[in-house]
C-alpha cells in the first residue's frame, strides 16, 4: 500500500465521497421510474458506511452513481474531490481504476485468470509495472497467500469473495463500493469478508461504502445510512444489529403504509 | 423434457440461430445437389453420369461439411449454456432428463431448418441445372427433378447430424459435476485423434494417387484430388482445439510484452481453447477449401492453355467455380455465423474485465489480438490442408510440385478469411460492449 495513506494528522477530516442533490431516472418518457431523488451525503475518508434500505429503495441505484459506474440523471458526485461528470466511459474508466475499488455479491472474478492474475490485472490494465510481491502480500494478508496459482472456480465463494477483496485494495483506492457482499456467503465466510473491509478501514485507513441488507453485516461499520423510495431516510452512528433491525422495521412498515394510502 | 426443450427455445431464440442457419443453409445446398440425382432419372448416357457425378460427389464433401458445421454450432450452443444446464442439474434434472431435453432442442431446431430448406433448396437445384444445360453437360430435353433424392439427402443429412450433434453435445453436458469450471482446456479425446487419423489418411491417399496414378491422365485428376483439401481441411479442424493450446505456449512470450491486454488473450487462448477452437474450425475449412480449389483451377488452366479451350474444359470450370463458391460461402456464413454467437456470449466476460478496470478499447483491444491469433491459425492450418489438393494436381498436371496461380490466390483467401474474422468479432464485440458494465455482469 503506498501513496494515498490516511494521514491523521488531527485536522478536518479528508472527504472521500460528496453526493449532491442526486437523482436519478430509469427510462424513458412514457415509463419512467425515479429511484432515486435529491440525496445528498458527504462520507470523511478511513470510514466504514453501510447503505440499508427495503428492496427497491435505490441502494444499489445510488452505489453505482457514487462509483462512476451509472450517470445520475441529476445532481453531481466527487469522489474524492474531483467530479464524475462529463466524462467519457473511457475516461471514466480510467478514473475509476485509479480511485475505486470494487467488491459484488457474485464476486466478478475472471474465470480464466488465476488468484494472482486477477489481483494484478487492475494496475495492469492501468498500464502500470505490476508489484507481484505487494499483490501476494495482500493475498496472504485474506489469508490466500497458498492458493496464488488456483483459478476462482477451484475455491469456496468466500475465498473467492476475499480475492475480490484483495483486488479492491490493492490499487490504494479512495473508496471502496461493497455491493452485498456477504449476500452469497454462509455466516463463518461472511464474517471473514466483514473483518477484512473493517481491517481496510482501521488499519490501514482506506474508505469502504457498502450496500446490505443484513443487520449485522451494518453492524461492523461506523455509520448506517438509510434509504427509503429513493429518498434518505436517516442514519445511524456505531450501530448494533439490534438498533439497525429495529429501524428497517419502522422503514419497511413506513413503506408499506405510504404505498398502501 | 420435450416441454422444457421447447420452451427453453422460445425463450431463448438467439441462442440458436447459428444453429438454426447451419442447418438450414446445409440443407438447402445437400438439397439442390441432391437434385442432381432425381434429374438423372431421367437422363440417359453421358449426361446421366455427369449428374450422378455433380450429386454425388459434391453431396459427399457438402454432406461431410454439414455435418460438420451442425455438429460444432450446436456443442457450442450447449457448451454456452453450461451455467443453466448446471442449474437445471442441482435442481434435480437427472442426466437422462438434461441430456433428453437437449437432443430434444437440436431436433425441433433440425425440423425447424431443413423443412424451411425445402423451397431455397429446390430454387438452387433449379440453378445448378440451368448452369449444366448452358455448359452443354446436360441437354435440355432433360428437365428438372425435385424429389426423394434431394429430399432425403438434404433432410436426412441435415436431421442425422443434429441428433449426432445433440447426443455429443448431451453426453459432454451432462459428465462431471454440476459445477461450471473455469478451466476448459482438457486434451483431445481418442475418438477425435482417430478420426482426425482416418481423415488424414484418407487425404494422403488421395494426394498420392493424384501425384502417382492420375499424372499425365488430364482432367481426371481433378476427381481424386478434388476432394482431398476437404478432407485434409476436416481432419485438421477436429484438431483445432489442440492447436489453440499449442498457439497459447508458442505465443506466450510476445502476449505478455503486451500487457493486460495480451494476459486476457493468453488466459482465454490456454483455458478456452475448446470454444475458440469452434471458431477456427470455419477459418480452416474456408482457406483450406478456397486455395486449394482456385489453385487446382489455375493450374488446370494453365496446363490445358496451349490448346484452345474445349467447351467441356469451359463447363467444367464454370461448374467447379460454382460449386466452390457455394461451399466457399456457406464456410464463409458459418465464420460469421459462429464468431457472432461464441462474442455475443461473452457479454458477461466482458462486463466483469470492465469492472475489473478495463476501458472498452482494451476489451475491443483484446478480442482483435485473439481474433488475429485465432485467423492466423486457422489460415495456416488451411494452408496445409490446400498443399493435398494444390501440389498432388499440380505435379500430376504439369510434372512441377508448383501449383500455377501464384502467391495472389493465397492473399487474396487470407486477406478474406481476416476481413470476415476480424470484422465480424470487432462489430459483435462493440455491440456485445454497449450496455453499462454493471448490467451486463447481472
Amino acid at each position: 500500500m503506498s501513496g494515498r495513506e490516511h494521514t491523521g494528522r488531527g485536522e478536518a477530516p479528508r472527504e472521500a465521497l460528496r453526493l449532491e442533490n442526486v437523482g436519478k431516472v430509469h427510462g424513458t418518457d412514457g415509463n419512467r421510474v425515479r429511484a432515486l431523488a435529491g440525496v445528498s451525503l458527504r462520507l470523511a475518508a478511513g470510514t466504514f458506511t453501510a447503505v440499508m434500505g427495503p428492496s427497491g429503495s435505490g441502494k444499489s441505484t445510488l452505489l453505482q452513481c457514487a462509483a462512476g459506474l451509472d450517470r445520475p440523471t441529476e445532481g453531481r458526485v466527487f469522489l474524492a474531490g474531483a467530479e464524475l461528470a462529463g466524462r467519457s466511459e473511457a475516461a471514466l474508466t480510467r478514473f475509476r481504476r485509479e480511485r475505486v475499488g470494487f467488491v459484488f455479491q457474485r464476486f466478478n472474478l475472471l474465470p480464466t485468470l488465476t488468484v494472482l492474475q486477477n489481483v494484478l490485472l487492475p494496475a495492469k490494465l492501468a498500464g502500470r509495472r505490476a508489484n507481484r510481491a505487494a499483490a501476494a502480500d495482500i493475498l496472504a494478508r485474506v489469508g490466500l497467500g497458498d492458493r496464488l496459482h488456483h483459478l476462482p472456480a477451484e475455491l469456496s465463494g468466500g475465498q473467492q469473495q476475499r480475492v475480490a477483496i484483495a483486488r479492491a485494495l490493492v490499487t490504494a483506492p479512495d473508496v471502496v463500493f461493497a455491493d452485498e457482499p456477504t449476500g452469497a456467503l454462509d455466516l463463518r465466510s461472511a464474517r471473514d469478508v466483514l473483518a477484512l473491509l473493517s481491517e481496510a478501514v482501521r488499519v490501514h485507513g482506506r474508505t469502504v461504502v457498502m450496500v446490505t441488507h443484513d443487520p449485522v453485516a451494518a453492524s461492523y461499520a461506523d455509520r448506517v445510512v438509510f434509504l427509503a423510495d429513493g429518498a434518505l431516510a436517516g442514519s445511524l452512528d456505531a450501530p448494533t444489529a439490534e438498533a439497525v433491525a429495529e429501524r428497517m422495521t419502522r422503514l419497511a412498515a413506513a413503506v408499506e403504509r405510504g404505498a398502501a394510502a | 423434457m420435450t416441454g422444457l426443450a421447447l420452451r427453453s427455445l422460445r425463450r431463448r431464440a438467439s441462442a440458436f440461430t447459428a444453429t438454426f442457419l447451419a442447418v438450414f443453409l446445409g440443407a438447402a445446398l445437400l438439397m439442390s445437389f441432391g437434385a442432381m440425382l432425381d434429374v438423372a432419372g431421367d437422363a440417359t448416357g453421358t449426361a446421366r453420369n455427369t449428374l450422378l457425378t455433380v450429386g454425388l460427389v459434391v453431396g459427399g464433401w457438402g454432406l461431410l461439411l454439414v455435418a460438420f458445421a451442425v455438429t460444432s454450432t450446436q456443442s457450442l450452443a450447449v457448451r454456452q449454456r453450461a451455467e443453466e444446464i448446471a442449474l437445471l442439474r442441482s435442481a434435480g434434472a437427472t442426466p437422462g432428463q438434461v441430456a433428453r431435453m437437449i437432443i430434444a432442442e437440436c431436433l425441433l431446431v433440425a425440423v425447424a431448418g431443413g423443412v424451411l430448406a425445402i423451397v431455397p433448396g429446390w430454387a438452387l437445384g433449379h440453378g445448378v441445372l440451368a448452369l449444366m444445360h448452358d455448359g452443354a453437360m446436360v441437354p435440355e430435353t432433360v428437365g428438372y427433378a425435385f424429389g426423394p433424392c434431394a429430399l432425403g439427402v438434404g433432410l436426412g443429412v441435415t436431421f442425422a447430424s443434429a441428433l449426432t450433434g445433440g447426443v455429443f453435445a448431451a453426453r459432454r453436458a451432462v459428465r462431471g459435476t454440476t459445477v461450471a469450471s473455469g478451466d476448459e482446456a482438457g486434451g483431445l479425446g481418442r475418438g477425435r485423434i482417430i478420426a482426425a487419423a482416418v481423415l488424414l489418411a484418407a487425404a494422403s491417399g488421395e494426394a498420392v494417387t493424384t501425384a502417382t496414378v492420375m499424372r499425365g491422365k488430364g482432367l481426371d485428376a481433378m476427381a481424386t484430388s478434388g476432394q482431398a483439401d476437404i478432407v485434409a481441411a476436416l481432419a485438421l479442424a477436429l484438431l483445432a482445439p489442440a492447436l489453440v493450446g499449442g498457439a497459447a505456449r508458442a505465443l506466450a512470450g510476445p502476449l505478455r510484452a503486451l500487457g493486460a491486454v495480451g494476459d486476457l488473450v493468453l488466459a482465454g487462448l490456454a483455458r478456452r481453447s475448446r470454444r475458440l477452437a469452434a471458431v477456427v474450425l470455419p477459418i480452416i475449412l474456408f482457406t483450406g477449401i478456397g486455395i486449394g480449389t482456385l489453385h487446382l483451377q489455375a493450374t488446370e488452366n494453365a496446363a490445358s492453355a496451349g490448346r484452345a479451350a474445349s467447351a467441356d474444359d469451359r463447363s467444367v470450370e464454370v461448374l467447379n467455380l460454382v460449386v466452390i463458391g457455394m461451399i466457399i460461402l456457406f464456410a464463409a456464413i458459418m465464420l460469421v455465423n459462429t464468431l457472432v454467437a461464441a462474442v455475443a456470449d461473452r457479454r458477461r466476460e466482458f462486463g466483469q474485465q470492465r469492472l475489473a478496470g478495463a476501458a472498452p478499447g482494451q476489451v475491443l483491444a483484446a478480442v482483435a489480438v485473439e481474433s488475429a491469433v485465432l485467423a492466423a491459425l486457422g489460415i495456416a492450418a488451411g494452408t496445409v490442408a490446400s498443399a493435398f489438393t494444390s501440389v498432388p494436381f499440380a505435379v500430376a498436371r504439369t510434372g512441377s510440385a508448383l501449383p500455377a496461380g501464384g502467391p495472389l490466390i493465397f492473399v487474396g483467401v487470407a486477406a478474406l478469411a481476416v476481413v470476415l474474422t476480424g470484422g465480424t468479432a470487432w462489430l459483435a464485440a462493440r455491440r456485445a460492449l454497449r450496455a453499462p458494465a454493471v448490467a451486463a455482469v447481472a
